[in-house]
This record gives C-alpha cells, structure tokens and sequence, in this order.
C-alpha cells in the first residue's frame, strides 16, 4: 500500500470556538506569531522527513486542516509549495475561517498549488454564530466564500445543525443563501456537545442547549431534499457534492486507502509493510510492531510538536476488514458484495451473514446494484441517520466472539 | 469487683438524629476509658461493615464492654450496645433495647431535638429504658445548650436537669457523662443462682468456630463447657467459650448475671440461632422463654436475576456465602420468560433488599436485576386448594382463584399531634385501618393501624418520615391475612407481556398504578431503533398505555482528519451501555426498568 494522502495538522485559531474539543490553541498576535515560528519549521522538516524517506511520491490528495490554517497567512504558501516539492497531487485543500480569509490569501494560496477551500460557515444566522463563539458573521462568510470562489477553488462549505438558538425556519433559509451561492460542496455535521467544552458546561446550567436528536435529524433531512434538489450528490453521510467535486481525500479515510498525518494530534494509517518501512520515522513504532506480529494495519496519533511521541494502534487483519467494512458503510455507495465475501474468510461467512441481515432486517441497509453493475450494500435514509447502529454491526465483526 | 453483683453493671445504647454526633460520642467513651488507645482509632468503631460506614447506618447489631473508674473509686463494667437504624430491623432494634437499662440520648447543640430524637427517645421510653440525654457540640459556637434543655424536656417531657454537656470532637464533658451513665442508669436486676435465662441479640459466624452469639443474660451464668438450649429453636449445643469484645475479642472463664457477652455455639448453621431466642440450660432450664420473640421471617420477596445468564452459579454461590452473617435471607429459584434463570430471595425490607442487592454486585462482581417486590399471599382456589404466591408469575389463572388473603400488620406510629391528619391522609392512600389513637403526652400521640404488608414495604415508611417532617416513629407487627380484592397488573412491551414486570395490587389502585408505571417506564427505557408501546393490562383489558419513541438519529458524522479510533471507541463506549440492559424481545430494558414500581410519582 502507498501512501496516496496527506494531512498537515495545524494547532492554532484566533479564538476556540464553544463547542469545539479538537487540538487547538486560541492565540493572537505575538503570542502567535512565537507558536508559529516554533511550529512551523518542524512541520516543514517533517514533510522533508517523510519526503527524504520517499513516503510522498504517490500522494495525491493533501488537507490541511485545524484549528484554522488561514492564521498562518502567507506562510501556507511556503507549506504548500514544500509539498508539493514532493509530491504532485490532483487536491490540495485548505480549510479556512471567514475572519482570517481574504482575497489577497486566497489569491496567494491558488499560485502556490491549493485546488480547494473548505471554509467554515456553519450557520448563516448572526445570533446562532456568537451564541457558539464564531468570530465572523454571516456576511463575511459569504464574502469570504465570494474571494474564494472568484480566486478558482472548488469552495466547500460546513454548516452545523442542532446549534442553540437553531430552528426549523432558520436552518432552512441559512441551507438556501448558502446554496445560492453556488459552492461545489457542503458538509453537514449535527453538533455534539464534547465533554469539557465551554457550551458542554453551559449546556449543564442551561438544558435546553442540548441539542434534540429529533430537530437535528429533521435538520439532516432537510439538507437532503434541499441539496439534492439543487443538484448535489451526498455521496458520505455529511457530504453532498456537485459532479465530479466529492472530496477525494476525505474518500481515501473511507476506502481504507493509507493516509499520512504530520503535525501534533494528526492521525496517520498505513499497512504493515508501509509501517515496517516508515519505523524510523516514528519513535517507538519498531517495538511495537515487534511486539504485535499480528498487525496487519496500524494507525498513529502524533502526540507532541517534536514528533518524538505518538500513540499506535495495532489492528488485525480482521480487525482491518471490519474497520472498512464499518466505514464503508459511511458512504452512499456503501460496501460491494464482494468485499463482503472477502470478509468471509477472515470474520467467518456466518458472522458476516448475521450482520448483513441485521442491518437489512433494523433498515438500515439495502442491496442495490451500481451503474457498473456491481452489487453493494448500501446504507438506506434510515441508515443515514441512525449510523452509529449500522457502523457497531459492522465493527461488531472485529470480534471474534 | 464481685462479678455476681451486677450493682456495677450498666446496660446502655446510644441512640441520635442523624449526624447528631453518636458515632463520635461512642469512640470518645472507648477512648476515655482506655478500651481503644487514640492511634487505634478508626472512625465509627463499631459499624464493621463496608456499606455500613459508606452510609452512615447500622445494620447489624454490635456489643462492647468498655471498664470505666469511676469518681466515687469504684470500677464499673459498661455494655454498650449499638442497635440497628432501619424500620426494615425494627425487631432487631427492640431486641438490642430489651437488652438494656438505659439509653444516652444525644442531642446536637447547634440544631436541638430533631425529628429522630423524638422517635428514638419513643422507642427508647416504650422499653421503659432509662434516659440520660447528652447535649453534644457544646464547642461550636453557635452551640445553645439552654435552650436545647428546655427542648428536650418540652418536647420530649424528659427531665433535663441531668442532661451532660460534651463535645465529642474535644471529649468535653464525656467523663461527666460516663458518671451520669453510673448514676442515671438502673443496674440490671437478676439472679446468678437461678437457671440461665439469656438474651439472643445478634448471631454472626465465624469459619473457625462456628455460629457466635451475642447475648445479654437476666438470670444464671455461661461458662465453657455448659450444655445451652435455645427455647423457641429447640436445638441445644455445647459451649465452646465465652467472652467479650473490647472491641478486640477477649475470652473470660464465665458471662454472669446481667451482663453483655459472645457465646461460641460451635453450631455450623447460621439459621439456627435466632434472634430475640432464649438460651438456658439444657437440663436445668428456666420456666418460660423471655417474651418479644418472633421468628425472623422475610417480608418481602423479590426476583434477583443475573443480566448475564452464565452467572447463575456465581450468584447462588454469593448467595450461600451472604447467608453465613445473614440468616435471614431465604430463596428459592425462579424462571422468567423475560430473565432467564434466577432466585426469588426473601428480605426483611427494602432496605435490606437495596444492602444485599449491592452487596452481591459489589464484592461478588456481579451485574443483577431485581423484580418488583412481592409479599407472600395465600390464594385459594376454586377447587379448595391454599397455595403460597410470593411472584406474580405464580398466580394461577383468574378463573381458579376464588379469592385471595394478603397479610396484614399492626402498626403503632408515634407522632406530634400536629401530624395526626398528615398520618391519616397516608393511611387512607395504603389502605390502612385506624384501630385507635392514644394521647401519651400533650407533644405525643399514638396512632395504631390495621395496614397491609404490601402497602408498608412499599414506600409508605419513606412518606411517613417526609410527611411528618421525620417525627414519626414506626413499629410493626404481623396480624393476620384478610381476603382483598387484588387483581395481577401486566406490563406489555411491544404487544409482549414482560412476566418480570407484573405486580399484584388490590383493583383499587390498578388504574393509577398502571398509568404511573406506564409513564415512568417511558422515562426508564431509552428510545430504541423502533418504536416501543408500554401497555398496562389486567387480564385481556389494556388500562394503560404510552410509547417510547423510535430514536431517530444517532449517528456522529464529524470525522477529526482521519482520527477513525476515536469514533469506534464511541461505538465501544455505546455497546458497553447496551451490555448493562437486558433484551427482553427486541426491547433492550435497563436494569432500574424492573425495580421502576417503587419510582412511580405518586
């Protein structure tokens, strides 16, 4: 397996917004520009570490992501244009906050090699924004989304449902100004409230900011008959796209393709053979393959700024197959039949039976046959909504009792 | 000290409102009189047991014999008894005081009498016990010890001249209180001469020795080698040593007239010794048993069923081992459709139910479900026949029944009179019976009731403390069964009868109950992929319903750049919550689910 994606972790915002658990630091000014001078360059050396070590030839697809890259400002540039001293890929996405994006960065971020934007709306209500701690509003998201666009990038957009304040009617209009707007992809995430997250604790105080599964699963639904309407595909259960503008780095995490993570909290997953190969570069990784010669597939969670900790996990090869089968069944093409046989041999045929007819029999999957005439099992709308049921029959298999 | 002249014995417990300070007021004693040195000291010295001391409760009754010197030079001999704190052990607490002369009732300085000062000093002056009241906390400063005297005698009509101020946390006054003990509290009247006539207060066993029991003696001595009988148990045995704690067990030659001591039966069934028995001498027995004495039967029987069927055998052997220090836990085992294979197990209340139940989870790792508590009715059939139904599961068809008898209690409650209506409303909600009511003092009235078991075990203690404010005190004793009108109440889930979920009630309450339960069991279970109807049904008729919505969306979409192990810990996290319920059907039910009759809002 070569290592076909890429994704560069950077760790700072302007400000953490309220629901947000993920590896971030909310700095400004100085104190920012210090993290960064102290960042950056190991995230460059690493790139040449991985590049010196040949693990870059193949990728195509690369995302930076945060955080929120654009506080770099121009410095991106230097980052892409060192990847792609390595590497030539057909996808180089940045995501992007409204309030750190403008014409010229756009502008600068396409002349060094950066094919698409996913920017970060999330409502295009002003109430529902400062009410999650956004430091933009909805006018300069969509001025934000207008620079990208005039700039020649496929423009992504995120919004987020179940957000306090959120209704029927608002979610409804803020789906239509987005889509107005023409961007070539959307992403549409139901909040969850992270444990330890300010909105969490105020969620305690105050619970009517728990987010209803109901009003979000009616949200979920209405992104369907609206984007779809307006000629999207949703292709993943958050992802809807224009022809031809799926994200294909996002697809490689789906398709149990191998992917590199570089920068603190970034996850990586690569084969046995790749991982074999890579040890050097990861401190601890040649004992612990060592030590598990079962491994078929490990993953690695960067741990540090240095890149001298990281976390493995070591999977079977049966647990490699239920994992893809798991995440299969995240997008709407869902698991071919003969993945599913493949499966047989290392989960046993019965297992894999009980799990297909369990999902079919709950209705959360159903057989359907590909324009090329291949067979899938593909997740129904029920199977959209209620996916952590269907992906558990499918992880479920990982287990051999 | 002639230890046949129990002039310097003193037989006391110590009884307070909660957090009144007793357990503080005890170790003060211990270590005042030198019976435990201060590095030895653990707090709460005498509840042994684990969950006694996480909740702050006794259970089990416990005796220790501290020596005090006192002032006028004289040593005396102190038997200090602690007692259960539960309606659930009311026969047990009657037989710790039956065993005294007096009690110390301590008051807090800072809060003056309390609800359960006036119902332990109730029952401390129904078992004509002699009361010094210790006024504790003296050293905080919010202390008003004045006033707190006039309380007590107000209050409780107790002479307050004599009341001792201490502090248990400095051990102020507790050497005043220890001559207040000498002086206050009658010695114990007897005879050395006359044949044994001894007091069964607890039993506990020992792997080594056998059943070892702790018994206060009214008249004869017991030294090793005697042969005992117990009068009601009919059996007899050896003795094999006899002793005191202190609190340390120390071995003495003889236990003589009037005082507190264990006694090593030898005996290897902890059943056969009972409390509240009378032990005497085999061949030279006295004329009558001592009086008080009932046999320590269950009250209440409850299913307990592993979540996991192959722990069956785990949980029958945790239950042999609870029942070496618990002779009152009987079972026998039961089937459910809906559960599997498990024990419907006989408790003295719900509390000792709750104690055992976490008991079993918590020191034999087991995850369980209990059922909805059931007493023991006799029906009878159409064709003549009595049978015994302790499980719902156990009533035959309506149409054999010809009727049914429930067991009754008679109940004394004592309470200001300021809450004889508050009582009254409750009663008429359990179906109780008002047989008289006696004014004992212008603070004190007492209220007696016909009541069925089933409505007392239910949650009719708990009302009776919230409703009063805590100032009534409760005692019970079996009466007899009396037909009633009960009709089994079916719990459906999706169109399906749950056996685990009938509950026998009189028709009366049939309606309310089912339509409580049916609320309360949609707020239990969690949505399900598919939608789920809770039906109440007597018979074919369906009396209530709700419905627990399918769960509409559960999924987490957001993916943290590839980070996959983060989501399939959630989906590890979500199996683990489903192992803790139990499928019945396709409903996947919660353990609380079946134990939801006693969260009904009334």
């Amino acid at each position: 397996m070569s290592i076909s994606a890429l994704y560069l972790h950077i760790p700072f915002c302007h400000a953490k917004c309220a629901y947000c658990d993920f590896d971030s630091r909310g700095l400004r000014g100085s104190a920012l520009e210090r993290a960064l001078a102290d960042y950056v360059p190991r995230l460059i050396d690493r790139i040449d570490a991985f590049g010196c070590a040949g693990a870059l030839r193949f990728v195509d697809t690369v995302y930076i992501g945060g955080g929120t890259p654009t506080v770099l400002g121009w410095a991106l540039a230097d980052i892409v244009a060192r990847v792609r001293s390595w590497c030539d890929p057909v996808e180089v996405t940045c995501e992007a906050n409204p309030e750190s994006f403008d014409g010229s960065l756009a502008d600068a971020l396409a002349c060094a090699g950066v094919t698409r934007i996913s920017l970060g709306v999330q409502s295009l209500d002003d109430t529902e924004l400062v009410g999650i701690g956004r430091l933009h509003t909805s006018a300069r998201a969509l001025e934000a989304l207008r620079c990208a666009r005039d700039a020649g990038f496929d423009v992504s957009c995120d919004l987020m449902c179940g957000l306090p304040g959120q209704t029927r009617a608002s979610w409804r209009e803020t789906l239509q100004r987005l889509i107005a707007e023409r961007p070539c992809h959307v992403s549409v995430y139901p909040l969850t409230l992270e444990e330890g997250t300010p909105l969490a604790r105020r969620a305690e105080r105050e619970p009517a900011l728990v987010p209803s599964e109901d009003f979000q699963a009616d949200c979920m639904e209405e992104s369907e008959r609206q984007l779809v309407c307006a000629g999207f595909h949703r292709y993943e259960v958050a992802s809807y796209a224009q022809p031809g503008h799926a994200c294909r780095h996002n697809l490689a995490y789906w398709t149990g393709r191998g992917y590199l993570g570089i920068g603190r909290s970034s996850a990586g997953m690569v084969d046995r053979a790749c991982a074999d190969r890579l040890a050097g570069l990861f401190p601890g990784l040649a004992g612990r393959l060592e030590a598990e010669p079962d491994a078929a597939r490990v993953r690695f969670v960067q741990r540090d700024d240095a890149a001298e900790r990281f976390d493995f996990e070591c999977l079977t090869e049966r647990e490699a197959v239920a994992e893809d089968l798991m995440l299969g069944m995240r997008l709407s093409r869902g698991v071919a039949a003969v993945d599913l046989e493949h499966a047989t041999h290392l989960c046993g045929s019965h297992a894999v039976d009980e799990a297909v007819r369990a999902s079919r029999d709950l209705g959360l999957a159903r057989w359907v046959d590909e324009d090329g005439g291949a067979r899938c099992l593909a997740p129904t709308e029920r199977g959209w909504l209620l996916g952590n049921e269907l992906y558990g029959i499918f992880w479920g298999l990982a287990d051999p009792s | 000290m002639n230890t046949q002249d129990t002039s310097h014995i003193r037989n006391f417990s110590i009884v307070a409102h909660i957090d009144h300070g007793k357990s503080t007021i005890s170790d003060r004693i211990l270590e005042l009189t030198h019976t435990v040195e201060e590095r030895d000291m653990a707090s709460q010295l005498l509840d042994s047991m684990d969950i006694e001391r996480e909740r702050g409760i006794t259970i089990k009754s416990n005796a220790v014999r501290v020596m005090y010197q006192a002032d006028d030079g004289d040593t005396y001999q102190f038997n200090l008894i602690d007692t259960p704190g539960h309606v659930d052990f009311t026969y047990e607490v009657s037989r710790s005081l039956a065993a005294c002369e007096g009690a110390v009732l301590v008051v807090d300085a800072t809060q003056g009498v309390e609800a359960q000062t006036v119902s332990n000093a109730n029952l401390a002056m129904n078992a004509n016990l002699d009361i010094v009241p210790a006024i504790n906390k003296i050293d905080l400063p919010s202390a008003h010890p004045e006033e707190v005297k006039t309380e007590i005698e107000d209050e409780l009509a107790i002479p307050a001249d004599d009341a001792v101020c201490v502090s248990g946390k400095t051990g102020e006054g507790i050497h005043d209180l220890l001559e207040a003990i000498v002086y206050l509290i009658s010695p114990p009247k007897g005879d050395a001469a006359a044949p044994l006539k001894a007091l069964i207060l607890d039993s506990y066993f020992d792997e080594y020795r056998g059943v070892v029991a702790t018994v206060r003696i009214f008249d004869g001595a017991i030294k090793k080698g005697d042969q005992l009988t117990m009068m009601q148990a009919g059996q007899s045995f050896l003795v094999d040593g006899v002793g005191v704690k202190r609190p340390a067990e120390v071995l003495l030659d003889e236990l003589t007239v009037g005082e507190v001591g264990f006694v090593v039966t030898g005996l290897k069934d902890p059943a056969a010794v009972r409390v509240g028995d009378t032990l005497t001498y085999r061949d030279r027995p006295c004329d009558e048993a001592l009086p008080g004495y009932r046999e320590a039967k269950p009250m209440v029987y409850t299913g307990i069923f592993p979540i996991d069927n192959k722990d069956y055998e785990n949980l029958r052997d945790a239950l042999e081992k609870l029942r070496v220090n618990d002779p009152s836990l009987v079972w026998s085992p039961e089937t459910s459709v809906a559960l599997g294979f498990g024990f419907r197990v006989g408790f003295l209340g719900l509390l000792h139910m709750e104690v055992v139940k976490e008991r079993l989870e918590r020191e034999f790792d087991l995850d369980l479900i209990a059922t909805s508590p059931s007493v023991d009715y006799h029906v009878y059939k159409t064709d003549g026949e009595m049978i015994c139904v302790r499980s719902p599961q156990d009533l035959p068809d309506v149409t054999r029944i010809d009727h049914i008898e429930e067991p009754y209690l008679k109940a004394k409650i004592i309470v200001p009179p300021a809450y004889t209506g508050a009582v009254m409303q409750l009663a008429i909600e359990h179906r109780a019976m008002m047989t008289d009511m006696i004014h004992l003092s212008e603070k004190s009235v007492e209220m007696r009731f016909d009541i069925p078991l089933a409505e007392l075990i239910l949650d009719f203690f708990d009302q009776l403390k919230s409703r009063t404010k805590g100032y009534a005190s409760l005692d019970y004793e079996f009466a007899d069964y009396r037909a009633s009108e009960l009709v089994k109440l079916d719990i459906l889930l999706s169109g399906d009868e749950v056996d685990a979920l009938s509950f026998i009630v009189h028709k009366d309450k049939a309606y309310p109950l089912a339509r409580g339960l049916c609320d309360k069991l949609k707020e239990i279970i969690p949505r399900q992929q598919f939608e789920v109807p809770i039906q109440g049904a007597i018979g074919n008729k369906i009396i209530a319903r709700s419905t627990v919505k399918a769960v509409r969306k559960d999924v987490l979409a957001k993916c943290y750049g590839g980070d996959i192990s983060r989501k399939r810990k959630l989906l590890e996290k979500q199996k683990e919550g489903k192992k803790r319920m139990k499928a019945v059907g396709s409903v996947e039910v919660p353990q609380e689910a079946f134990l939801a009759i006693l969260k009904v809002d009334k």
